[in-house]
C-alpha cells in the first residue's frame, strides 16, 4: 500500500509528461508520413525553439506561451523555406540524401546555438514555473498541466486540419500515395513544403512547452530526437492515436524507471522498451 | 613474362604507398603529422565498414558509436585485468562482432527506417549502461568518472601509427576481398532489388547479417585502437553521436557506395578536423554547412561526381568523333 501511494506521483507526472513527447513526436512523424524522411533534425529544431522563446523573453520580456502567437507563424515560415531551398532537391534523389542534410541542419544550428548561447544550459523561466497544485497527497507542477492542455490541442488541431480541410486532405493523400495524388490534382511540392512548415510550427510549440519543463543545452536535442523516434515507434509510424499512446507510455517508463532505477534509469528504461517493443512488433504498436 | 609483370603493374602505385607510409615514421617527422595520420587510420577503418554497411548492404545503421565505444570499454576493461592493450584491442573488435550478433536479433526484424532508428538506440543504451556499471575498479572509477587505461602511456607515437596502420589495411583489404567475391556478387544484387535478388537464391538476410558483423568487428578495432591513444575513456563520448557524423561525413562526402569514396572523404574529414581546431565552436558549424552544400550539389559525393563527369565527358567525345570521321 505505501508502495502504491508512492507510485501516484510518478503515474500522474509521467502521464502529464507524456503530453509533451506527443508534441514533439507528432512533427516528426508528419514528416515521415508525408516526405518519406527521417528528420533528424527535429530534435534540434524543438530546441531551437526554445532557444528563440528564450531570446525572445529575455530581450523583451515577453511571456514564451504569448510569443508562439508570432513564433508559430514565423516557424511555419523558416519550415518551408528550409524544406523549398535545402531538402527537396535531395527528397527526389533519396531518402537517405535528405537524412543526411537533416543531419547538417542539425549540427549547424547546434553550433550556431553554442555560439550565441555558450554551452551552459538555460531554461525558461516564468512567473508561473515553480506554481504546483495539491491533489491529495502529492504536488503537480502548473508547467506539466499546461503541457498536456497543450498536447491536446496541437492534435485536435492537426486532427482537424488533416480531415477537414483542402490542403489536409492534401498531405493525406500525398503521403498514402504520392503518384495517384499528382494525378489527382495535388501539387506535392507544396504540400511537401506545407508539411514540413507545420512540423516546424509544431517544434516551435513543443521547443516552448520543453523549455518551461526542462533545462536545455544546445545538443539537449540529440536526447530529444531519440525520445521523439522512441514514442513514434512505440505508437507505430503515420497513427496518430498510436503517437498519443506512445508518448504516456514513454512518459510512464520514463518517471517509473526513474522511481525504481534512479536518475540514469530515467531514459534507460524507456530506450530498452523500444528495442524490445520493436523486437516483438517490428511495426510499432499500432503501425499497420 | 611480358605477361606476368604486366599482371602485377596495378600492384606497383599502392604497394610504393604502403611502403612508405610504413616507414614514415622511422623518418624525423613532427610529431603532429604521426597524429594526423593516426586519426586518419582510425576514422578511414571505421569509414570504410560504415560503406560496406549503409553503401553495399543497404543497411543505414546509426550506431557506429555502439561499436566503437564497445571495442574501446572492452579493451580498457581488459588492460585493468592485467590484460596486455593489444590483445585488448583484438578482444575488443570482436566483443564489437559478438554484440553485433546479439543486437541482430532484435534489430533485423526492423526495415528500412525502423531499421535505422532501431540502431540509433543502441548507442543511446549502452551509453546509460556504462554509465551505471563499474566492472573493474572501486568507486571514484568508471560510471560517469570514466577509466584511465592502463599500461598505454608507453606506448610511442610511432607505435600507434603502425597500429592505425595496420587495421586501416586491414579493413581496405577486408573491402576490396568482400566486393570481389561471390558475397560482394549477392551484396551488390540486394543493394539492386532485394527481391529479385532473393528470388534468384541469394540469402538476404544472412549476407546483410555478415556485413553486419564483420562491419562491428572493423569499428570495434577502430574504437579499441583509438582509446589505446586517448589514455582515457567515458561514457558521453565513447557512445555519443559525433562518432556517426564523422563516418557519415567521410562516407557521404568521398562517395557514398564507391569503394575508394570514404578514402577521400577521410583525407578532407581529418584536414578539416585539425585546420578547423583553432575555431574550436566554428569547426562543427563549418563541418556541417559543408555536409549540406556537398549533398546538395553532390549528393553521389566527390568521387561520385568525378565518375558522372567523365561519363559525361566520354559520352560527349564520343558523340564528336563520328563527326570528324
Amino acid at each position: 500500500m505505501e508502495l502504491l501511494n508512492d507510485l501516484i506521483s510518478p503515474i500522474v507526472l509521467g502521464t502529464l509528461l507524456g503530453g509533451l513527447y506527443v508534441v514533439v513526436a507528432l512533427g516528426l512523424s508528419l514528416v515521415f508520413g508525408v516526405l518519406k524522411v527521417i528528420n533528424v533534425a527535429h530534435g534540434t529544431l524543438v530546441i531551437f525553439g526554445s532557444y528563440v522563446a528564450y531570446a525572445v523573453a529575455s530581450a523583451w520580456g515577453i511571456d514564451p506561451i504569448l510569443w508562439l502567437l508570432i513564433g508559430i507563424p514565423l516557424f511555419f515560415f523558416l519550415g518551408v523555406l528550409i524544406e523549398k531551398y535545402l531538402l527537396a532537391r535531395a527528397v527526389s534523389k533519396s531518402a537517405d540524401a535528405a537524412l543526411i542534410i537533416a543531419f547538417g541542419i542539425a549540427l549547424i544550428i547546434q553550433n550556431a546555438a553554442q555560439i550565441f548561447w555558450s554551452p551552459q544550459s538555460r531554461s525558461l523561466l516564468t512567473d508561473y514555473s515553480f506554481n504546483s497544485f495539491q491533489v491529495g497527497d502529492i504536488y503537480i507542477p502548473l508547467v506539466y498541466i499546461l503541457n498536456f492542455f497543450a498536447a491536446l490541442i496541437v492534435m485536435l488541431v492537426v486532427r482537424q486540419f488533416l480531415k477537414k480541410t483542402y490542403m489536409g486532405q492534401a498531405i493525406t493523400a500525398a503521403s498514402q500515395n504520392k503518384g495517384t495524388a499528382e494525378l489527382m490534382g495535388i501539387n506535392s511540392k507544396q504540400v511537401y513544403q506545407i508539411a514540413f512548415g507545420i512540423a516546424m510550427a509544431m517544434a516551435a510549440i513543443a521547443g516552448v512547452f520543453y523549455g518551461l519543463t526542462f533545462p536545455f543545452n544546445p545538443v539537449s536535442g540529440n536526447a530529444l530526437l531519440i525520445i521523439a523516434f522512441g514514442v513514434v515507434i512505440l505508437g507505430g509510424l503515420g497513427s496518430m492515436a498510436g503517437t498519443f499512446i506512445g508518448g504516456i507510455i514513454f512518459g510512464l517508463s520514463q518517471t517509473l524507471g526513474g522511481y525504481f532505477f534512479g536518475p540514469t534509469g530515467q531514459l534507460l528504461v524507456p530506450f530498452l522498451m523500444v528495442l524490445v517493443v520493436l523486437t516483438i512488433r517490428p511495426q510499432g504498436l499500432f503501425g499497420r | 613474362m611480358e605477361i606476368k609483370t604486366h599482371r602485377f603493374m596495378p600492384f606497383i602505385l599502392p604497394a610504393v604507398v604502403l611502403v612508405s607510409l610504413v616507414v614514415l615514421p622511422l623518418f624525423n617527422v613532427p610529431q603532429a603529422w604521426l597524429l594526423y595520420m593516426f586519426y586518419f587510420f582510425v576514422f578511414l577503418t571505421a569509414a570504410n565498414m560504415w560503406n560496406l554497411l549503409a553503401g553495399y548492404s543497404g543497411l543505414l545503421a546509426l550506431c557506429p558509436a555502439a561499436f566503437i565505444g564497445l571495442g574501446g570499454y572492452i579493451m580498457t576493461i581488459l588492460t585493468w585485468l592485467e590484460i596486455p592493450y593489444y590483445f585488448g584491442i583484438v578482444v575488443g573488435g570482436l566483443a564489437a562482432a559478438i554484440f553485433a550478433g546479439i543486437i541482430s536479433i532484435s534489430v533485423f526484424r526492423m526495415k528500412g527506417i525502423y531499421f535505422a532508428i532501431g540502431t540509433m538506440v543502441v548507442p543511446a543504451i549502452l551509453r546509460l549502461l556504462f554509465l551505471r556499471w563499474r566492472p573493474v575498479g572501486g568507486d571514484f572509477q568508471g560510471g560517469g568518472a570514466g577509466y584511465m587505461i592502463k599500461g598505454v602511456s608507453s606506448i610511442s607515437p610511432q607505435v600507434s601509427y603502425w597500429i592505425g596502420l595496420a587495421i586501416s589495411l586491414l579493413s581496405i583489404i577486408l573491402v576490396y576481398i568482400i566486393l570481389r567475391s561471390k558475397f560482394g556478387l549477392g551484396l551488390a544484387a540486394i543493394r539492386d532489388n532485394d527481391v529479385s535478388a532473393a528470388s534468384s537464391g541469394v540469402n538476404v538476410f544472412k549476407l546483410k547479417l555478415f556485413s553486419f558483423i564483420i562491419a562491428a568487428f572493423g569499428m570495434g578495432l577502430a574504437g579499441a585502437v583509438f582509446y589505446t591513444y586517448q589514455g582515457y575513456i567515458e561514457p558521453n563520448s565513447a557512445f555519443d553521436i559525433n562518432w556517426l557524423m564523422i563516418v557519415l561525413l567521410a562516407t557521404v562526402m568521398g562517395g557514398i557506395g564507391i569503394e575508394w569514396g570514404p578514402l577521400l572523404g577521410t583525407i578532407i574529414v581529418v584536414f578539416l578536423h585539425f585546420q578547423l581546431a583553432r575555431y574550436a565552436g566554428m569547426s562543427l558549424l563549418i563541418q556541417g554547412f559543408i555536409l549540406v552544400i556537398i549533398m546538395l550539389v553532390a549528393p553521389q559525393g566527390l568521387l561520385g561526381l568525378f565518375r558522372d563527369l567523365r561519363i559525361k565527358a566520354g559520352s560527349w567525345t564520343r558523340k564528336k568523333l563520328p563527326a570528324q570521321g
